[in-house]
């Protein structure tokens, strides 16, 4: 069997996702369909779903051409997709959950020992032991992705699509999975293996098929190439802009961070952070970066360590004393973390500051609000219809912008950014960046944490490398180049000449 | 024409944004039709005087729902309050020679306290151990229902407190009878804590997102601990004024009122999802119910049918707040 996909375009309103992709493949092998954020993975993905249709450009599928109105088409063909999201009811049993919708009948009861007996069959196949009886909510996370996948294969699928099936495991049930997926490969199908990990599809996949922004780069069989070649096809002749030459850090320190430790996300960490920086934390998902933010604003509990800001050391760790010492954190999750969507712009820019804006200490001052939200939405360029609309009707970057706006009304000391331009649009994202490079020439120190690489080496001051909850080193970004601080956080090595070194004025 | 289609728009909007008063006006000018009697001075103060113990408490319950949460403990704490300030009345006279007076103030004060106590219990176990109000506050329900049937033994306390206790049920203060009096304040107090304070402007914080609210550095605890309270506060003041009527306390007192005391709030337009809600609005709610209630008995409806227009109502004012802002969405 072979899928093909020839001159593939997905146009979206604005942007062009997928730019005449084109590859073939062939069953019997595992294909690593790779790419950085937005390089079209995920279209891909969809299309081949039958979520969306193409814009011009065909799928074929052993010659014949494939036309998807609905995933129930694409399903119906054969193509079955597993994704992040895990969609298993954790109250039912794993026979129920594989049978969902089609549990074997007896007249017009459920024949449970049909469906147990089944189940039992599909599973043993597969090579695992997972009793058909146990819940959902029993078995660990690999399990879990162990049973979706078998109800994903017990439609007997031409194709299996597995978007990112280890971004929700541990270390350890990493290898079950993947040595899991490998034995797929025997029951001669298709399996597209979507994931931007290294060492995996090393392990797992025959081939990779790289996209950088919607462009389709190559295909190349694994044993061919080795890590850097694939790097640079992910990210190719990177052209970084640079932060303006007057943001650089102070002499003094404004908080140290000791020995920091929370259970099972990180571990011992110990970094300075000095006044007007600006510091990149780098880290695969799951490496513990948002961990430590949240855990140093005290938004969650930790085991060890100290924090001291401005040689005072913070003896209680919640959100309200970490903001009368001066810090302000934007979370990761903009919409449920950041603002509160259902108020307006005027509210949510005054919500950090609901302690500072009174007459007296319980009357609210409209007037000082008033000027704030005026204020914030005049200095950080907020596009909005006016002050009392709502938040849920401005767009990602605007909205972005109001979470920041927010913080910056407690005119904080030190500034933690949990993925800030996540989601939101290249113009807003440089916005964001010379808000942090703004802040820096006030005093500000900013502490950044971003998925995208790119992004830290063109903003930051130096970049802290985190690797399985450990802190691996600093490196410096001036002397850094993409791919090797990619290889920095896959490895947690880091050679010596990119290492950060302290200027000495 | 295109002024015209403007002005069409603008009144549409200006209709939905407004159509509990306005349903309310055009039933008031039924009912002022249909029974003369209805739009009379005291006929008013009557309305107000029979809504004002329920009243008092949707205040206090439209705070809790905006913060997200609910309390269905309200009619056994007003059970609570009476016989807490009845027993008093009845047994410590006798027992320390002290005046009735000091014995009712003292029994009013421990009712207060405890109801304090009681919002301190709701807010610290929603929050804390994350357990769902309408469990926390189902239980204290039952509980204080038991426990106010301990106290009172499982019979009224009557006769026991003094007369001018009776007054704070059926006073009057030149011709406005004091429970319309107390109606008002906790409204004007309620009003100026939800749109000029600190803790109000918390409360809707909390309850459009408790997460976001806690990270930009707001006590969730305080926050709910204070909705609880305020709503037991003024659970035990309508307690108070309803013992006071009758000059006597009983375990079974208040049973049922958070029925018509969360409808009151919903109608107001406050959303049980938290978040959104006015003061005003529960207001609004509160001269609704009251007003139907009112009518109905003028009109000589059975107490069964009162009870079927209602439910109706309530539906259908929570169907209307679900599709408003799709209708409005539709017009502009």
């Amino acid at each position: 069997m072979k899928l093909a996909a020839r001159d593939i375009i997905k146009d979206y309103p604005g942007c062009r996702a997928l730019d005449k992709v084109s590859f073939e493949m062939e069953s019997g092998k595992v294909y690593a369909l790779i790419g950085k954020n937005g390089s079209g993975k995920s279209t891909l993905v969809k299309l081949f779903a039958g979520v969306i249709q193409p814009t011009d450009g065909e799928l074929l599928m052993d010659g014949e051409k494939l036309h998807f109105k609905t995933p129930k088409e694409a399903h119906d063909k054969g193509i079955v997709t597993v994704y992040q999201e895990m969609s298993l009811i954790p109250g039912l049993t794993v026979a129920e959950n594989i049978f969902l919708n089609r549990m074997p009948k007896k007249g017009r009861m459920i024949d449970w020992k049909t469906a147990y007996r089944k189940a039992d069959g599909l599973l043993k196949t597969m090579g695992v032991s997972i009793d058909p009886r146990a819940l959902i909510k029993d078995l660990s996370m690999w399990q879990k992705q162990i049973v979706e996948i078998t109800r994903a294969m017990s439609f007997s699928p031409e194709i299996l699509m597995l978007d990112e099936p280890t971004s929700a495991l541990a270390q350890h049930e990493v290898q079950n999975l993947l040595s899991f997926v490998r034995k797929l490969k025997e029951q001669d199908i298709i399996v597209i293996y979507i994931t931007h990990k290294l060492q995996e599809l090393k392990q797992v996949a025959d081939e990779i098929v790289v996209l950088r922004d919607g462009e389709f780069i190559g295909q190349r069989p694994v044993g061919d190439i080795d890590n850097r070649e694939i790097v640079h096809m992910m990210f190719g002749e990177v052209s970084l802009r640079h932060r303006p030459e007057d943001v650089v850090p102070g002499r003094d320190i404004v908080m140290s961070v000791r020995g920091l430790t929370q259970k099972r996300t990180f571990q011992n960490i110990t970094f300075d952070l000095y006044r007007g920086e600006v510091l990149g934390i780098a880290g695969m998902l799951g490496s513990g970066r948002t961990e430590l933010l949240r855990a140093i604003f005290g938004a969650d509990k930790f085991q060890e360590g100290t924090v001291e800001i401005e040689g005072k050391r913070i003896e209680k760790f919640d959100p309200i004393h970490l903001i009368d010492a001066g810090v302000g954190l934007t979370p990761e999750e903009r919409k449920t973390q950041g603002v509160i969507l259902m108020h307006s712009v005027k509210d949510n820019l005054n919500y950090a500051s609901i302690r500072a804006n009174t007459i007296g200490k319980y009357i609210e001052d409209k007037k000082k609000r008033t000027e704030n939200a005026k204020k914030q939405v005049r200095d950080l360029q907020i596009r909005i219809p006016d002050m009392d609309s709502p938040c849920s009707t401005l767009s990602g970057g605007n909205q972005q912008k109001v979470v920041v706006g927010n913080w910056l009304s407690i005119n904080p000391r030190i500034m933690l950014y949990d993925e800030p331009s996540r989601g939101i649009d290249v113009n807003a994202k440089q916005q964001i960046f010379e808000i942090m490079w703004k802040g820096s020439k006030e005093g500000i120190s900013t502490i950044f944490v971003s998925t995208e690489l790119e992004e830290l080496l063109e903003v930051c001051n130096r970049i802290l490398i985190m690797c399985h909850g450990k802190l691996a080193g600093e490196v410096d970004p001036d002397k850094c180049p993409i791919d090797e601080l990619y290889a920095c956080c896959m490895s947690g090595e880091i050679p010596p000449e990119i290492v950060y070194r302290r200027k000495e004025a | 024409m295109r002024i015209n289609e403007f002005h069409g728009r603008a009144v549409k909007i200006f209709i939905l944004d407004h159509i509990i008063a306005i349903v309310l006006i055009l039933l008031i000018l039924f009912l002022s039709f249909a029974a003369p009697s209805f739009l009379t001075v005291t006929n008013w103060l009557n309305i107000l005087k029979a809504i004002s113990m329920k009243g008092v408490i949707a205040f206090g319950m439209t705070m809790v729902i905006i913060a997200g949460q609910i309390d269905l403990s309200i009619g056994s704490v007003v059970a609570i309050a009476g016989v807490i300030a009845a027993f008093a009345c009845e047994n410590l006279p006798g027992m320390s020679g002290m005046s009735l007076t000091a014995a009712a103030i003292i029994g009013m004060l421990t009712a207060v306290i405890f109801s304090g106590g009681l919002g301190a219990f709701h807010g610290f176990f929603q929050v804390r151990c994350g357990m769902p109000a309408f469990i926390i506050t189902l239980a204290a329900q039952l509980f204080l229902y038991g426990l106010a049937g301990i106290i009172c033994g499982g019979f009224p306390i009557a006769g026991k407190m003094p007369d001018w206790f009776n007054h704070i049920g059926v006073g009057r203060v030149g011709n406005i009878p004091i429970p319309a009096i107390i109606l008002v304040i906790i409204f004007l107090v309620s009003f100026f804590v939800m749109g000029y304070t600190r803790i109000g402007r918390a409360v809707y914080a909390v309850g459009g997102n408790a997460e976001a609210a806690r990270l930009a550095g707001i006590n969730v605890m305080t926050t709910e601990i204070f909705c609880f309270a305020a709503t037991a506060v003024f659970a035990t003041i309508g307690g108070f004024i309803n013992s006071a009527q009758v000059l006597q306390a009983t375990f079974n007192f208040g049973r049922g009122w958070e029925t018509d005391v969360i409808s009151a709030v919903v109608i107001g337009g406050t959303s049980m999802t938290g978040g959104v809600g006015r003061i005003s609005g529960t207001m609004l709610g509160i001269i609704f119910i009251g007003v139907i209630a009112n009518g109905m008995t003028l009109l000589d409806v059975s107490v069964y049918m009162q009870y079927v227009i209602r439910a109706t109502l309530l539906f259908c004012a929570v169907l209307l707040s679900i599709f408003l802002p799709k209708l409005k969405q539709k017009i502009s």
